[in-house]
């Protein structure tokens, strides 16, 4: 026999009425003082999911609500109907610190998962699926924005530059034609010796790379990795990565601090570095292979990257963020692969 | 006394309190209905009878000065006529606990991201459950009755837009200035859907709240105003926040019963004015700090550098300026907090002190000190714990702000009654609430 005390309000005024609610057979009985008898059938009836010690309603049928406390009877009531089957677990998750436990294992466990499988597999997949046509604009998107802003037309003598795309040609030759590959120089200018991969296959390579260079050798390593970025599509997923990144720590943070905050950006920058030094990482391997290949050994592309290093710290000034640690880290894996 | 059926919400009749027995419980049956109502001498009969059992030492029911020329009016013929209520003070009573709070947070971000965010729909209208129906006034809940599938079509169609708008930043990166005249100009619009969205979803005694507020002041607020502060060099900003409290102090209803907001201009204008002495303020105590600190370590350094061989004075000076700026960083974060909780308390004290519902009053009474004591004390506990404090934090600001509201009533909380309307939909609410914009309360 369920009977429990409660609230009546009938949905037309704020009125409320103390009532008693019984269930007698298939229907409920509801009485209170200044209220005619009201019987509905309990099928008809609709019960607010339990949230905490939260007060728990019963919707009748025509809009009126009875509000009550006694969360036993209104727990038998909910599993004889078969309602919010979900919610209940989902309560019953909540209100055992040991499921919350679970849960927050759970958390930490999905969270570790997707960074480190989930988002760089379906990025993967996204970057291939891109239509040769989308990145090709991409790419001449950036270039135009590099030229605008930071670039300038190459002063490399025209036999120079012919000799490296030579070379480069030589590089490409047994690559798929999925990619349009092609080698253009141009003045770094502020950004100094560098190297880029757009994703349809263009490389720029800057004039104060290859002056600085000390023999072709080391050139070819640097393209080499240029030309594994491309292959591997790592421009692409890196966009997709940072953006699956962004999502899962505001979804993580949503309660904690706004997505701007810097709160919630540390996170998503360490997890961005952490990707991008994998790719870094795969592009070294395949440039220190094809060296080793050749019969060079990866010594040539060691030297530059340390050249690069010393020479980049000079000319941009950033020492509060150190990038030695990383190059010696490179290196190290490049002698490594000799062994 | 006045005989009242509260069912049929009718007058009766009235009776000479001589003619009332002292002792004996007399009753009179209305006509209309057959309810029985109690005669008495006292006027409290018509008082609320929950306002008995929730009264609190603190909870004194005199009558403040009111605040209106309006509300002076109705209370001044209220006082001439004895025969009707006298103002009753409720609290609004917070139960929810940090611990509670805590185990529905971890299940909820749990269940977000094991679903891929379908699950946050739920978590949504969880949470906000959760503080509503653990905020109780006159010793009734209220409650949030926003169906999640509504949240999800909301979140949906904002992610597919946000999926499409940074695609085609992506491609057409000339785009840009069109989708976002586009997004100015719908703005309004989904401030008005979300404001409508969240009242027709909150609910009291089984009655539902309910906005009134017109799109086109939507318009005029959230796209007119917006676009004149950089004409009038900010000096029009005051008068934003003026329009914004507003429209939504003006425009809530419960029930059928639509709200009042009396607030003028000039402790707008007085409220920031305060403001923007306390930036600048910062900005100069920064600044010195900065240049202060700076020049502290640089000459400490002088001081020293005989016995410095190996790093030379550059990094030094380098490292003393690192350290000027990461204090003048912690000043400014730190009195910018306390100005943004100051423009915060004082409006929502002056908006909830001139507004009005029906014969229902508010106060509050925030103290600027108290609440930017609890928000740096929060702060601090959220980064310590990486987190996992914010829940205790949310519950503890929550807790501070409600029970320094108060509602007096000067009229049976029992006599409010339901309005008509159709259900809305939640593009709004999932809108603003990716901008992360506040709607006022």
């Amino acid at each position: 026999m369920i009977e429990f005390r409660g609230n009546y309000f009938d949905g037309q005024t704020s009125r409320s009425y103390t009532v008693t609610v019984k269930l007698a057979g298939q229907s409920l009985s509801i009485r209170g003082e200044g209220l005619k008898d009201i019987v509905v059938p309990l099928v008809d009836c609709e019960i607010t999911p339990a949230l905490g010690q939260t007060t728990r309603s019963i919707l009748l049928p025509g809009g009126a609500r009875c509000d009550t406390d006694e969360f036993k009877s209104v727990a038998v009531l909910e599993r004889l109907l078969g309602l919010n089957p979900g919610m209940r677990i989902v309560n019953l998750l909540e209100s055992h610190w040991q499921l919350v436990a679970v849960c927050f294992v759970g958390l930490i466990l999905c969270t570790w998962l997707f960074i480190s499988h989930g988002i760089p597999v379906i990025a993967k997949k996204a970057a291939a699926a891109i239509p040769p046509k989308v990145t090709e604009k991409i790419s001449l998107h950036t270039l135009e924005f590099l030229d605008k802003n930071y670039l300038a037309p190459t002063k490399l003598s025209e036999n120079r530059a012919r000799e490296l795309e030579e070379t480069f040609q030589m590089l490409v030759a047994g690559k798929g034609k999925e990619f349009d590959f092609r080698l253009e120089f141009r003045e770094g200018k502020i950004i100094g010796a560098n190297a880029f991969a757009l994703p349809s296959g263009l490389i720029l390579m800057t004039d104060e790379l290859v002056d600085m260079s000390e023999s072709d050798a080391e050139l070819i390593g640097i393209l080499y990795h240029e030309i594994t970025h491309v292959e591997k599509r790592h421009g692409m997923r890196s966009v997709f990565q940072n953006a699956g990144v962004f999502l899962l720590v505001s979804a993580l943070a949503g309660d904690i601090a706004s997505i701007t905050s810097v709160a919630s950006t540390l996170p998503t920058v360490l997890a961005q570095t952490g990707y991008s030094r994998n790719f870094e990482r795969e592009a070294d391997e395949a440039a220190g292979l094809y060296m080793m290949d050749k019969g060079w050994g990866t010594k040539p592309l060691q030297d530059i990257l340390l050249r690069l290093t010393k020479r980049g710290a000079n000319i941009t000034g950033m020492s509060l963020i150190s990038t030695h640690p990383e190059t010696d880290e490179r290196v190290h894996n490049l002698k490594l692969l000799e062994d | 006394m006045e005989v009242y059926c509260k069912t049929c919400q009718k007058v009766l009749g009235k009776i000479a309190d001589e003619k009332i027995p002292h002792n004996v419980k007399k009753y009179v049956t209305c006509k209309i209905c057959k309810e029985k109502i109690l005669l008495s001498r006292k006027v409290e009969t018509l008082a609320p009878v929950e306002g008995i059992k929730e009264r609190k030492k603190r909870e004194v029911a005199t009558i403040k000065a009111p605040a209106t020329p309006k509300q002076t009016k109705t209370l001044s013929a209220s006082r001439k006529t004895s025969d009707r209520p006298k103002g009753r003070t409720f609290r609004p009573q917070f139960s929810g606990t940090a611990g509670e709070y805590f185990r529905i947070w971890i299940v909820n971000t749990f269940l977000t991201i094991v679903t891929l965010g379908i699950y946050a729909a739920w978590a949504k209208v969880r949470t906000r459950r959760y503080f509503y129906a653990h905020t109780k006034l006159a010793g009734h809940p209220f409650d949030y009755l926003a169906n999640p599938v509504a949240i999800l079509k909301g979140n949906l169609i904002m992610g597919g837009g946000l999926a499409l708008y940074s695609t085609s930043d992506f491609f057409y990166p000339s785009m840009k200035i069109f989708i976002g005249i586009a997004l100015a100009i719908i703005f309004p619009f989904l401030i008005y859907k979300s404001l409508r969205f969240y009242a027709h979803n909150s609910s009291f005694r089984n009655i539902r709240f309910h906005f009134r507020g017109g799109l086109k002041e939507s318009y005029f607020n959230y796209l007119l105003i917006p676009l004149l502060i950089p004409l009038t060099f900010g000096l029009i900003t005051p008068y934003w926040a003026y329009k914004r409290k507003g429209y939504f102090f003006n425009n809530f209803a419960y029930g059928k019963t639509g709200s009042n907001f009396a607030g003028r201009i000039a402790p707008f204008y007085r409220i920031h004015a305060v403001a923007a002495v306390l930036i600048i303020l910062t900005l100069v105590a920064a600044l010195s700090l900065f240049f202060g600190l700076g020049a502290g370590s640089i000459a400490a350094l002088v001081a020293k550098l005989g016995s410095i061989n190996s790093a030379g004075p550059g990094g030094k000076i380098g490292q003393a300026m690192l350290i000027g700026a990461i204090f003048s960083y912690l000043t400014i974060m730190l009195l910018f907090t306390i100005v943004q909780q100051y423009v915060f308390v004082r409006l929502t004290n002056y908006c909830w002190h001139h507004s009005r519902l029906g014969k229902v009053m508010f106060k509050s009474d925030i103290q600027v000190r108290k609440l930017v004591w609890i928000q740096m004390t929060n702060i601090l506990a959220i980064i310590c714990s990486l987190g996992l404090m914010a829940p205790w934090a949310k519950i503890r600001r929550a807790r501070y702000i409600l029970d320094n509201l108060a509602v007096e009533a000067y009229c049976n909380l029992d006599e409010f009654t339901a309005d008509v309307a159709e259900d809305e939909s939640a593009l709004g609410d999932a809108a603003t609430d990716f901008f992360d914009f506040e709607i006022g309360l």
